[in-house]
């Protein structure tokens, strides 16, 4: 996986200046990042659902990180959080279908959730949080 | 958490860089639809360790990679000498992103007996599509092109390193 950004500058000019570099440096990201509205949104769907469920992210936030912008970036593209930990024939019917919709059956039925978002206690790589800020979600995912 | 390793330092991968279908001959002898792949496919292979050069990177040494190419993925799994492993994964699939170190280590401890590959089953959909990929991450060891290994989720670098060498032995 590799970042992908370039910059380059922005000169409106009243006399012509030769295109400089580094004058007002603008770095665009070549990757496709959900919005941060939708990111907002899981962040909070998923510290609510992680108290009602009785389950905890993982000791390494940055998985819980991925998972969030995962899931908001199926907000973003199919309407609905389609888990991101899967491959699909079709995503657009798999989002209007529902089953792996998060929370999806499998968690809401035997709490499992293989993308290690919500973690039982038992479970090896559950931490002791419920809560993830929405500058954690950044920082973690800020070198992808 | 490191989710910057490039592909091109320490495991292969297919790049996609120009989009181009295959003319349905040039693919291999599989009789089926012909796969989507760049025209030219860069795939880096580990040679030998060397120091760490850059900040983010401070768990490993630095592998150097050997760029051959390829003209698809059958190919590689076909002119690998040694088993193949393939991590297929999804940009924003948690479990995958925590792989990605341990994947490093692993490769560099069991660089004489294993190859690293991965996949990114949304470049490549056909590929995942044709081994029946749902959950991710999916695991599969490959020796002479065929599966003969496979297992899903994360783990840590010694249980990974414990199933790939309990997968060597067998074959053996």
């Amino acid at each position: 996986m590799t970042t992908q950004a370039s910059a380059f500058s922005l000169a409106v000019p009243s006399v012509p200046t030769p295109f400089r570099r580094h004058r007002n440096p603008l770095v665009v990201r070549a990757r496709v990042e959900p919005s941060d509205k939708s990111v907002e949104i899981m962040r909070k769907f998923s510290e609510q659902y992680a108290r009602k469920s009785g389950t905890y992210f993982c000791v390494d936030k940055g998985v819980t990180s991925v998972v969030i912008k995962g899931l908001a970036d199926h907000k973003d593209s199919l309407g609905a959080p389609l888990c991101p930990c899967r491959h699909y024939d079709d995503k657009a019917a798999e989002a209007a279908q529902g089953f792996w919709n998060c929370p999806c059956v499998p968690m809401r039925e035997r709490k499992e959730c293989h993308c290690m978002l919500f973690l039982t206690p038992d479970n090896d790589f559950a931490g002791d949080e419920q809560t993830i800020t929405l500058d954690e979600i950044k920082e973690a995912t800020a070198s992808m | 958490m490191a989710v910057s390793v490039s592909t091109s330092t320490a495991i292969s991968s297919l790049s996609s860089e120009r989009y181009t279908r295959l003319p349905p001959s040039a693919s291999s002898s599989v009789k089926q639809p012909s796969l989507q792949f760049p025209s030219r496919t860069r795939l880096l292979r580990i040679s030998t360790p060397r120091a760490p050069t850059s900040p983010e990177r401070q768990f490993l040494p630095r592998v150097q990679a050997k760029k051959q190419t390829f003209n698809s993925f059958d190919d590689l799994l076909a002119n690998s000498e040694k088993p193949v492993l393939v991590d297929f994964y999804a940009t924003w699939c948690g479990p995958c992103q925590f792989m990605v170190p341990i994947l490093n280590e692993v490769s560099t401890r069991l660089k004489d007996k294993i190859q690293v590959v991965k996949i990114d089953t949304e470049k490549y959909p056909s590929i995942a599509d044709k081994y029946r990929i749902a959950a991710l991450p999916t695991f599969i060891m490959f020796k002479d092109g065929e599966p003969y290994d496979r297992f899903e989720g994360a783990l840590t670098a010694d249980q990974l390193i414990e199933r790939i060498e309990a997968g060597l032995k067998v074959e053996q």
